[in-house]
């Protein structure tokens, strides 16, 4: 095949290809995988940065690991055998999406440093225009596999712009920066930043945690996989798929507590805090890392060294909130200044203002974050009426907070693909859902989503928007939502067929 | 500055390195250019939050720069780690004055110190004073040595401290062995348990103690661990200073007792008293060995006029 990158440069007139992927992650590699098992190749990845791997690219700070385990957290169709712990750090499971791009073949479908601008649908030619910083693009259709842990969010915080030292996001962190005896400020208490503060915790001059929300907080059961079990699994990889279709199992039972019956989260309530008496004996300390809503409202996190690096003589809960940033300190409300070196921002990501949909307009010319203002609909979190040809993957209601995104994103592929077979078999140019079947979707969500502990937990996430709705997660088991995607809802998508005239009546 | 906050208080937290491997966990209050720092010493099985009525009342002049506070917790209490690997040897009293002695390296490396020490606090500060006489009159310009002891703790065998001497090592070794099944039967009867209480202020605390004085005293030593009390209950025994108190005469000390002190009864002050010609001895009635939070206002004063003495403004 070409070369992508020199194509990209070089040329003027945009690249036609088949299918144009936005992104090279877990996401994006699987889009890439399935396509070119059903011998599609007429198609490219477009990833903004140099390599893939995605989230697991761009989340290099110091401790960053997975919280479900790698047996689960992986693809099905490449199991690795040579997980080398129960949790896998960062470095591996990009070491792993790195050989599997390379396995399969789709590295050369990649083009790097192709951050996509605009993205528009022509519906006279029937194609998406596809704008990237490394060329255009011309694609019958459009995966955004963007993610949606992708996109750092920056708190607004007054003086934070006049801060001398450094300052570093979670997701974009600067490992030339060496942070050792350093009096360094770790805003946030979420997922990323439980990894962080004990990492560089024993190796800084101090460290502050500047804490809103305490988060619940369960044991880790982490272990390092045996070199017996690791042969185990190589030859015989039913045994590793059995423990797959186990953890899946046991993961899968904390629906029941989160979306059905309350009732049983509380022995998870329980064990967490049981760990946090266990783990911090201060009586204020304690009361200030107690929530003060139900377990599983939040993401719950998983770390056995958080709450000992918070004890450690060195380190210090802010429970104050921050009134402002002075170019060496960072001032709380009670009128304490704690002279800060480094800033550690662990503040998350934009999740349910996808970046991504301000950048892809539809038939009407308006953007899919406009068509969103009230919220992200779409049709099994995959297809948007007014957007033809375009499938979203990781995008609204398809969140998962108990186990693996990556049994949702195969899912959601095997949607993408059946699609693709349908527009083949019937000879579709266009392939658009229905505003009906949005509608239906919208109504099955909110259905299940009432009662559950994400709206009824007593707590602000990002899981819900800025209308109080949840629109990122998937709200029951997650077998159910494989089994809404497995074949594509047929009567639910206006097909035109090749040929067809331009739809005029319905531009009307 | 953008001066939404015109009045702020800077604080550091640090963790202090001693010579033989342990970590302190202290907490800096105030500008680095206040006049003088006071360093606050706390009890055995208590924490630095012990100080927090104290310090409350010494926040306005911090905010003013009148004053630094630190305070930190002794090794084995509270954040602060025992010695890592540890040492061949038990615990003394005399290895916290020389864990203080590191505080102030660190922490105060110039200008002029006043002390305040509460029981085994206060015999950190004697213990200094034994080892390093130089820093007192030059450095350390004030002690203040709250229901303190120079030493004989053991030898009545009707005070708290002589029963407790009488508890035979086999059965702290025992303790420390089993600690975590101390630690869970401890757990059955938590501070907020009544007979907890109860137990709590007939040992530690005067008449006049409220019942919220009480649970956060006990709540700060519930936090405390099993090994922390079997470790430094016989270094407690072996304290005597009695007569290496010389380096107190130099600067100006304050004495304060409660007369319904059990554990370091009154005796102990007044042998302080005698010992430091200078010493100003305050006996307070109706009082008991927690005498920072039991009469805050009262040790906060005796601070305030040692800090002017020391060179400081008069606040007092």
């Amino acid at each position: 095949m070409t070369d992508t990158r020199t194509h990209a440069t070089a040329s003027a007139a945009p690249r036609e290809v088949r299918v144009a992927v936005i992104g090279s992650g877990f996401a994006g590699l699987a889009t890439g995988i399935t396509l070119r098992r059903r011998g599609e190749t007429d198609f490219v990845l477009l990833e903004r940065a140099g390599d893939v791997g995605g989230t697991w690219r761009d989340n290099t700070y110091p401790g960053a690991a997975c919280d479900v385990q790698s047996h689960l957290y992986s693809y099905s169709f490449a199991p690795n055998p040579d997980w080398p712990r129960a949790y896998s750090e960062q470095p591996e499971i990009q070491a792993y999406l790195q050989a599997t791009a390379d396995r399969f073949g789709v590295r050369g479908h990649c083009v790097f440093g192709a951050e996509v601008t605009d993205a528009r649908w022509d519906d006279a030619a029937r194609r998406w225009e596809v704008r990237t910083t490394a060329g255009d693009f011309r694609a019958q259709v459009l995966v955004s596999a963007a993610g949606a842990l992708a996109d750092p969010t920056y708190p607004d915080i007054p003086g934070l712009e006049s801060f001398e030292g450094t300052v570093m996001h979670s997701a974009r962190w600067d490992s030339s920066h060496d942070v050792s005896g350093e009096q360094v400020a770790v805003i946030g208490t979420g997922a990323s930043a439980v990894q962080i503060v004990p990492a560089i915790q024993p190796k800084v001059e101090s460290i502050a945690v500047y804490q809103r929300t305490p988060p619940w907080v369960v044991p880790r059961t982490d272990h390092p996989v045996k070199p017996w079990a690791r042969r185990l699994y190589r030859l015989v990889p039913g045994v590793q798929r059995a423990v797959r279709g186990a953890l899946y199992a046991l993961r899968e039972f904390l629906v029941i507590g989160m979306a059905k019956r309350r009732a049983f989260l509380r022995p998870v309530g329980r064990l967490a805090r049981t760990h946090l008496h266990r783990q911090v004996r201060d009586p204020r300390l304690r009361a200030a890392l107690t929530p003060d809503y139900t377990i599983g409202c939040k993401r719950i996190l998983i770390s056995n060294d958080y709450y000992p690096a918070l004890c450690a003589p060195n380190a210090e809960l802010v429970t104050a909130g921050i009134a402002e940033i002075r170019p060496r300190s960072i001032v709380t409300r009670d009128g304490v200044e704690r002279p800060t070196d480094t800033l550690v921002l662990a503040t998350g990501f934009h999740v349910t203002d996808l970046p991504i949909a301000e950048r892809i307009r539809g038939r009407d010319g308006r953007s899919l974050a406009e068509v969103w203002a009230g919220g992200m609909v779409s049709n099994r979190s995959t297809t948007v009426a007014g957007f033809p040809n375009l499938f979203l993957l990781v995008g609204p209601n398809v969140g998962v907070g108990h186990t693996s995104m990556v049994y949702m994103i195969e899912s959601q592929v095997a949607y993408v693909d059946d699609a693709l077979r349908t527009m083949a078999a019937e000879g579709l140019a266009a392939l658009e859902t229905t505003p009906q079947a949005q509608e239906a979707y919208r109504e099955l969500i909110a259905r299940k989503s009432q009662g559950t502990v994400w709206l009824g937990g007593g707590c602000a996430s990002w899981y819900l928007d800025e209308h109080g709705h949840n629109t990122t997660l998937w709200p029951d088991f997650t077998f159910r939502f494989r089994r809404l995607t497995r074949s594509l809802d047929r009567e639910n998508y206006v097909g035109v067929p090749a040929g067809a005239p331009a739809r005029t009546e319905e531009a009307a | 500055m953008t001066g939404t906050l015109p009045r702020t208080v800077r604080r550091r937290t640090a963790a202090v390195p001693t010579s033989d491997g342990a970590r302190l966990h202290a907490n800096a209050e105030g500008s680095e250019q206040a006049p003088v720092t006071v360093v606050l010493a706390h009890g055995w099985t208590l924490s630095q939050a012990a100080w927090d009525d104290v310090a409350a009342l010494l926040a306005g002049p911090v905010a003013d720069g009148a004053l630094r506070l630190v305070r930190y917790d002794q090794r084995g209490h509270g954040r602060s780690t025992w010695p890592d690997p540890p040492p061949g040897t038990p615990v003394s009293i005399d290895r916290l004055g020389e864990d203080l002695a590191d505080v102030l390296d660190r922490l105060v490396p110039t200008g002029p110190v006043v002390l305040g020490g509460h029981s085994m606090g206060g015999m950190t500060i004697m213990c200094l004073a034994a080892a390093r006489p130089e820093l007192f009159g030059d450095r350390v310009r004030g002690v203040a040595l709250v229901s303190t002891s120079a030493g004989d703790l053991a030898s009545d065998p009707r005070s708290a401290g002589g029963r407790m001497a009488r508890i035979r090592p086999g059965v702290l070794t025992a303790a420390l062995a089993g600690a975590a099944l101390v630690e869970r039967l401890r757990g059955l009867v938590p501070p907020e348990h009544p007979r907890h209480r109860t137990m709590v202020r007939d040992l530690l605390y005067g008449a006049d103690a409220t019942d919220e004085m009480v649970l956060e005293g006990a709540r700060i030593m519930h936090a405390s661990t099993v090994r922390s009390f079997v470790e430094f209950l016989p270094a407690l025994g072996d304290h005597d200073k009695r007569a290496q108190l010389d380096a107190l005469t130099r600067v100006p000390v304050e004495v304060f007792v409660g007369d319904s002190d059990k554990l370091t009864p009154e005796r102990h002050s007044a042998r302080l008293a005698e010992a430091l010609p200078g010493a100003r001895l305050h006996r307070v009635e109706r009082t008991g060995h927690m005498l920072p939070q039991e009469r805050p206002r009262l040790v906060a004063d005796g601070l305030l006029r040692l800090v002017a003495a020391a060179g400081g403004r008069d606040l007092a």
